[in-house]
């Protein structure tokens, strides 16, 4: 078998929303990422890996250690000081990765530390990357994300609410542009993840595994299928997998035309009211979102349903009441909120 | 590294925090500001955005920041070179006239913690390391925001802040949508966004300046002070730093709005900002830590029922809600063939399946903490901040103390290395470390203890108010525990086996929930429930070296149900193997029947563990119970680790 063939994304059988949720991710890359939890076995990695072949190629400084976009407006120091000096930025065309962090990553592989090769060689300081660094523009995968040490939980919530990440230990002095999609899964039979974190999380779905029969043979087939002979499984997708990333890029692309109306707006103010959400980070990501699938649908109005569908991503992690029967926000229950807040 | 910000005028409501802040700008005497609230409510967006309109530098102290760089240390490229000891000033330097800003400072390490309450009470950074000896002036104005659901602050550090604000969300849904239209404006243009507000940035800090001007000239009368002196004293406010911060905020207020001296108004609005985080005795979030003793200082929270009440007046308790009085009745005629013990008779059909509320929730004070201040400083922090010696953790500082497992300390081994480098042989390297200059990291990690609840839930225990009063200890002690970063779990055992409730977390939502639906009906495996915990308890430990388990049983000790003929004896293995294993216990026997057979306290002699009755299931006993068990179990560990050593 071969390693570096990954398993098509569009290959995953069902799973809808967590597929959705990863690709409104790498449309719009400040939804604030996504947390995927689920049972073994669910194509939760698989699903999150798959995700590279499909990411948008994107601008960058040529030998820059952070990857900055040369038509951005922030930069890590060693680019700003080759603007200060009036050189002008080379350009380099990179696609945006899937970086790993693993859950026994140490602080300093994560932020970044002191190059010591550099120190004893030279006698002089020098900041050697992270974990972080890497991340600059892609994104940042935690598979197990709540075993993560609280200390690096802290790390990543600073960096992530930042998209800086400042760095202030062993004699560095550092800071620089660490904006990155945080993309987490779990098994929240492991144990839960701190309510804090859970909120830096713009999305979040709740995968299981497939109930109907035929799909749990698809499954198992196209597994199969694909471990027989991966190349071959893969040419079979190939049209598919164009397709979607093409649907991507063109909603990247007009992205930023959607707009909304007030009444979408006071829908979401409506529906974090009810439910008892911190803070003003749920609305906006409500929206963001919304804008989201409607660009991703090729429309440049958010709608309704929208909305909605936005709003089951957005706000079940983070409610503090069920005004609702079942205590599942469905759907079903939102437009029961709707039809009585708003 | 410039990036967009996202400007001060911009930020809708939140008024009180602009206020704390402005004022700290106008009058830096005040001594800072602490912003508690919940999640995504603008705190850091406003304090970042402050710099634009204060002219002040704002200079962020991140949580991982190392010692070394907080208050500076040896210039080490400078003593390779030039072989001087020249001091590379840190972050306190920086932040001197500026304004130093500590995101979720509550997490902050207790190192950094003690040098910054330090710094920001004499002004001056002393630096003694590396040969070096130096000190410089460090005036800034402290910002510090958190979130409180994450821990409380220690109240050396809260008593620096001159103010404190308490932040929610915007209630109004049209400033909401207005909150969301702006924030998506900026992230698509920031610079656009930002230029729409730069008249009004301007002006706010042209107005700012003014005041600054004329807070020299505001006077203050003696009958201001003594309103100050009267409000701190009604507040409670221990020593003078209250009515100090409230006649400093005073004058910011009216050098903002322009009147010539300290009005009675302006008092009463400082007042509002600087006294809530002293009050004594009425202070919601905060919770000390170096405290002695815990039995005398566990009544915090005046406004909920007290441990006094429950002194009186025995497990049944007052407030009750219609259904616990509802339970309660129903309790009081009684019936033998459910309270007696449900050996042999309960047949499956007969079974009675009950689920109690939970019952009352409570303030939990100080519990299982660690007080002594031992030679290792171990219990430094929140429960039990570990110095710990496993890998893991975060690097605070350096220390010469050498360890088998080398975790060197690069950084700080240069530094010791670097003054020497003029006068040794360098052949190829740039740099030669001699033994003496290794320097090793110095981790702290938070460990917390991990408390196993073995909850009987057979028949018997259905009976009383005992299950209910069980789910209020634990729910009130999930709520300490999440802050303290302990880990809970909850097994409880009936019919023929045990069962995992709710393995290791930290949810305190989950727990809740878990424990409104526990039901109890049924036999009594009382094996099984310890055998499960000590399962559990293993698989932790070898995830975690430097977990402190408790094993808190929660039973009459009638085991009715076992492997062999004999249940009870089937326990006492279970419990030998723990006691054992290192695993404290603490058991907890609900018994209440007419007769006595005192199975639990001999359950708990057979393994060596701390035995409480049903009389003293009062929130606070089970919380001292285990407490003391803590305690114990900490000395065991350092016993263990000096051995290891």
């Amino acid at each position: 078998m071969k390693e570096n063939i990954q398993y098509p994304f569009t290959a995953i059988v069902g799973q809808e929303r967590m597929k959705q949720a990863l690709i409104l991710n790498i449309i719009n890359p400040r939804l604030g990422g996504v947390l995927i939890r689920g049972e073994k076995g669910t194509a939760k990695s698989t699903a999150v890996r798959a995700l590279a072949a499909l990411m948008p190629t994107l601008q960058k400084v040529k030998g820059c250690r952070f990857g900055c976009d040369p038509d951005g407006t922030d930069f890590c120091p060693e680019c700003e000081a080759h603007l200060e000096a009036g050189e002008p930025l080379e350009r380099t065309e990179g696609k945006m990765q899937v970086i790993d962090l693993p859950v026994s990553a140490t602080e300093d592989r994560v932020v970044g530390t002191l190059d010591i090769e550099y120190a004893i060689s030279h006698g002089t300081k020098k900041f050697e990357c992270g974990i972080l660094a890497q991340a600059n523009r892609n994104i940042l995968y935690v598979d197990e994300v709540n075993l993560l040490d609280d200390h690096v939980v802290d790390v990543l919530l600073d960096s992530a609410a930042m998209g800086v990440n400042t760095v202030e230990r062993e004699g560095i002095s550092y800071s620089h542009p660490a904006r990155f999609t945080l993309v987490g899964t779990m098994n929240p039979e492991e144990g839960d993840l701190r309510p804090q974190l859970l909120d830096r999380f713009g999305l979040v779905v709740d995968v299981c595994g497939e109930n109907s029969k035929e799909q749990r043979a698809e499954v198992v087939r196209r597994r199969l299928e694909f471990e027989e002979n991966p190349e071959q499984f893969a040419r079979q997708y190939e049209p598919e997998q164009q397709r979607l990333a093409g649907q991507i890029l063109q909603a990247k692309e007009r992205l930023g035309s959607v707009r909304y109306e007030n009444e979408i707006l006071l829908m979401a103010a409506a529906l974090s009211l009810t439910l008892g959400v911190d803070g003003h980070r749920a609305d906006i990501t409500m929206i963001k979102t919304a804008m989201t699938l409607a660009a991703f649908e090729g429309r440049t109005k958010v709608s309704r349903e929208d909305l909605k569908n936005a709003a089951v991503l957005v706000l079940p992690h983070r409610m503090r009441r069920t005004p609702f029967e079942n205590g599942v926000l469905d759907e079903a229950a939102i437009e029961q909120i709707l039809r009585e807040h708003a | 590294m410039k990036r967009p910000i996202f400007p001060f005028s911009a930020v809708l409501g939140q008024e009180q925090i602009k206020n704390a802040l402005i004022w700290n700008f106008i009058n830096p005497q005040i001594g800072g500001v602490l912003i508690s609230g919940q999640k995504g409510t603008a705190k850091s967006t406003l304090v970042r955005a402050s710099g634009a309109i204060s002219g002040k530098k704002i200079i962020e102290l991140p949580l991982n920041a190392t010692e070394d760089r907080l208050v500076g240390a040896i210039d080490f490229e400078e003593a390779i070179r030039r072989g001087v000891r020249k001091l590379e000033k840190g972050i306190l330097y920086e932040a001197d006239q500026n304004v130093l800003y500590v995101d979720e400072i509550n997490l902050l390490s207790d190192n950094l913690t003690k040098i910054l309450v330090e710094a920001a009470g004499d002004g001056v950074c002393r630096v003694e390391r590396e040969g070096i000896s130096a000190s410089y002036p460090c005036r800034f104005v402290l910002v510090g925001s958190m979130n409180p659901e994450e821990s409380g602050l220690r109240s050396q550090l809260l008593d620096r802040f001159g103010l404190y604000v308490d932040v929610t969300a915007e209630e109004n849904p049209l400033l909401r949508c207005e909150i969301v239209r702006r924030r998506i404006a900026f992230e698509a243009d920031s610079q656009a966004f930002a230029e729409e507000y730069q008249e009004e940035e301007r002006q706010l800090a042209g107005r700012i300046q003014k005041a600054k001007e004329r807070l020299s000239s505001i006077g203050v009368s003696d009958a201001a002070l003594t309103l100050a002196a009267q409000l701190a004293q009604n507040a409670n406010c221990q020593g003078s730093r209250g009515e100090i911060a409230v006649i400093e905020t005073a004058r910011a207020i009216c050098a903002w709005n322009g009147s010539s001296s300290v009005n009675k108004e302006a008092i009463t609005e400082a007042a509002r900002y600087a006294l809530p985080h002293r009050m004594r005795d009425a202070q919601p979030a905060p919770q000390q830590t170096e405290t002695p003793p815990e039995e005398d200082q566990r009544e915090e929270a005046p406004e909920e029922p007290t441990e006094e009440t429950r002194e009186t007046e025995p497990p049944s308790e007052p407030e009750k809600t219609p259904e616990e009085q509802q339970t309660k009745e129903s309790e009081e005629d009684p019936k033998p063939e459910e309270s007696g013990s449900d050996s042999g008779q309960s047949a499956p059909g007969k079974e009675k399946e009950k689920t109690e509320e939970i019952g009352e929730t409570f303030a939990v004070g100080r519990w299982l903490e660690e007080k002594s201040k031992t030679l290792v400083r171990r219990g430094s922090g929140r429960r039990s901040l570990v110095k710990t010696s496993s890998l893991q953790g975060r690097y605070v500082k350096s220390t010469m103390n050498r360890r088998e497992d080398l975790d060197l300390a690069f950084d700080a081994t240069l530094r010791a290395a670097a003054p020497y480098q003029k006068t040794r042989r360098r052949e190829d390297l740039a740099l030669v470390i001699e033994k003496e200059d290794i320097r090793t990291k110095v981790r702290e990690k938070r460990t917390g203890n991990f408390i196993v609840f073995v909850v009987d839930a057979s028949g018997s225990m259905g009976v009383g108010r005992r299950m209910a009063a069980v789910k209020g200890a634990i729910l009130s002690m999930l709520g300490d525990a999440y802050q303290k970063r302990d880990k809970v779990a909850m097994i409880t055992f009936r019919r023929n086996q045990a069962e995992l409730v709710l393995g290791m977390t930290r949810s305190v939502d989950l727990a809740a929930k878990k424990l409104e639906t526990l039901s109890t009906g049924g036999k009594t495996p009382l094996y099984a429930g310890l055998e499960a915990a000590h399962t559990l308890v293993q698989a932790a430990r070898r995830r975690e070296k430097d977990l402190l388990p408790v094993v808190v049983l929660v039973s009459d000790g009638r085991a009715t149900a076992g492997r062999s003929k004999n249940p009870f004896a089937d326990a006492v293995e279970e419990g030998k193997a723990l006691t054992a294993d290192h695993i404290k216990t603490v058991i907890i026997d609900v018994e209440q029947d007419f007769i006595k057979l005192r199975l639990a306290e001999k359950l708990g002699r057979e393994m060596d563990a701390t035995v409480y009755q049903l009389s003293e299931l009062r929130a606070g006993a089970i919380v001292s119970a285990v407490s003391m068990a803590v305690k114990e179990n900490t000395g065991i560990l350092r016993k263990k680790r000096r051995a290891d050593e």
